[in-house]
């Protein structure tokens, strides 16, 4: 008979089971074959020693909290909070976190209720991810609708993102090494964040959590803050698997707007809330002088942040401490346009400055 | 806003963590960053509407293309920061490998790297423990062609380490 091939000897290595008797008969008695596969096992053996495993356990508990901390499992009741901050965790997010950012409704709600402002710049605050989870819920305070669809929608070009949103698709010159082929085009439409302050859940909350509420301004019970955010479009870059690695994108920043007392009045309320940690106040604060800034939070530790220049305009570039991912955020005109992906700082900001 | 997060993330979190860790920790040679490619997966899975019995084929795939990219954009950045003359950079592996020292890591990162993707995936995903039957369902490939493919990585492998080795 013929020899088997050498997939066949290399099944024979190490699933035996997996290899029809009659080859196995043959290679016992082969000098060609068995000689084949001693040669195969060599080089499975060296492979092995060359690839580990982890040499702990991994701890999967601890892991499903991180995961459940970026994701929240089973919170699929609307409205929940949603933030984008722990999409940057990770290497390959950036390109995650900007689709989320560019489709305005990841400004929007990963804030929650701090996008009270007119964006002109962005400026990234630290938080450490205890304090991201202490980040009061809007809806313990009130009632929070929201209209529009948050998820992105394919569209089959750049013109019909264009056509759809009425923002011109970022045209990337000379991509970064690696990232090749034709891009997803990728819209949002507006959306809008109705918020009711309630005095009475929010007493209700504080209560909960063995706090006193201290005493709404007058008017604010019932005042409504409303969110607007989007339209937004992206191209995003993709591995076969599916998993983004480069992104770029526009959004028209999020804008609010309040039918009862001025936003400062709301924000500085909300600011006041005991189980607002102390430090992410005074941060918060630091805002209020310059009414024209998107607090981006960022989670302590993980991203660095830095400013930079792109064709004039100041603008934030945000790099993961471990150098896979970078991102570049900046406003202009009230629109948000961000480039990111699992490439140098230097990258985005190439890919950023070189925009059609 | 809805978030939209698979019922049965958890379950199947649970059920394919380790392993998903462990086809990144080949590739990568690094736990931590193992561990930051399967967040990312998982992410991604709880997503999609993947149906949970093709989960694991999807996810260990997933992880060995993620951290392949990682590995390559790695790569770039280490070309780069040797051309203008800084030393090598400092990613010290904290999989226990006393047998591989630490430039023949970096050999095999690079080796992995310079595969044809078919066969680096193909062959992280055997030596992480997935059956023939397992890695010829996640890569569309049959069954026979699994060994054959796997053997062309591990013979590649091993030429590339020499070369690399000689070439030092």
């Amino acid at each position: 008979m013929r020899h088997p091939t050498e997939g066949v000897l290399r099944r024979l290595v190490d699933e035996p089971v997996g290899v029809p008797d009659a080859d196995r008969a043959h290679v016992a008695g082969c000098a060609t074959c068995l000689a084949g596969l001693d040669a195969a096992r060599a080089d499975a053996r060296a492979a092995a020693a060359v690839l580990p495993a982890p040499d702990v356990p991994v701890d999967v508990d601890a892991a499903w909290m991180r995961l459940r901390s970026a994701a929240p499992a089973g919170r699929t009741a609307a409205p929940a909070r949603r933030r984008w901050a722990p999409a940057l965790r990770g290497p390959a997010a950036a390109a995650l976190g900007a689709v989320v950012v560019l489709s305005g409704a990841g400004v929007a709600a990963a804030n929650d209720w701090l996008p009270i402002f007119r964006t002109e710049q962005v400026q990234p605050v630290e938080l450490s991810e205890g304090d991201l989870v202490a980040l009061p819920d809007l809806s313990d305070f009130g009632d929070l609708e929201v209209t529009g669809d948050e998820e992105p929608t394919s569209v089959p070009d750049a013109a019909a993102a264009e056509e759809r949103t009425g923002l011109a698709v970022p045209e990337a010159g000379d991509l970064p090494t690696g990232v090749t082929g034709d891009p997803e085009y990728l819209v949002v439409d507006p959306l809008r964040a109705v918020f009711t302050f309630s005095a009475e859940e929010a007493a209700q909350a504080a209560d909960a959590a063995g706090e006193e509420l201290p005493a709404p301004p007058p008017g604010l019970d019932g005042s409504r803050v409303q969110l607007s955010a989007g339209p937004a479009v992206a191209a995003v870059w993709r591995q076969p698997s599916g998993i983004p690695v480069f992104a770029v994108g526009r959004a028209v920043a999020p804008t609010a707007e309040s039918d009862g007392v001025p936003f400062e009045t709301v924000r500085d309320y909300l600011l006041s809330l005991p189980s607002l940690p102390d430090d992410v106040a005074d941060q918060l604060r630091e805002f209020s002088a310059d009414a024209r800034t998107l607090p981006l939070p960022v989670p302590e530790g993980m991203v660095t942040s830095s400013t930079a220049d792109v064709d004039g305009v100041p603008a934030t570039v945000l790099q993961s401490r471990d150098g896979v991912v970078a991102g570049v955020v900046w406003v202009e005109d009230g629109v948000l346009t961000a480039v990111a992906g699992a490439v140098s700082a230097d990258e985005v900001l190439a890919v950023a400055r070189g925009l059609r | 806003m809805r978030e939209r997060v698979r019922a049965d993330l958890e379950e199947v979190f649970r059920a394919h963590y380790p392993r998903v860790v462990g086809v990144a920790a080949r590739v990568l040679g690094s736990r931590d960053q193992a561990e930051d490619v399967a967040q990312e997966v998982f992410l991604d899975f709880g997503r999609s509407s993947v149906p949970a019995a093709e989960a694991g084929g999807w996810l260990s795939v997933a992880a060995a293309h993620t951290a392949l990219n990682l590995l390559r954009s790695g790569r770039r950045r280490t070309a780069r920061e040797d051309a203008v003359g800084r030393q090598q950079p400092a990613e010290v592996p904290d999989v226990a490998d006393a047998v591989v020292s630490r430039e023949e890591h970096g050999r095999v990162r690079a080796a992995l790297a310079r595969l044809p993707r078919k066969q680096a995936v193909a062959l992280v995903l055997r030596h992480s423990g997935l059956s023939y039957d397992e890695v010829a369902a996640a890569l569309d490939l049959s069954v026979g062609s699994v060994g054959t493919t796997v053997r062309r990585a591990e013979s590649a492998l091993r030429k590339e380490m020499v070369r690399d080795a000689s070439s030092d």
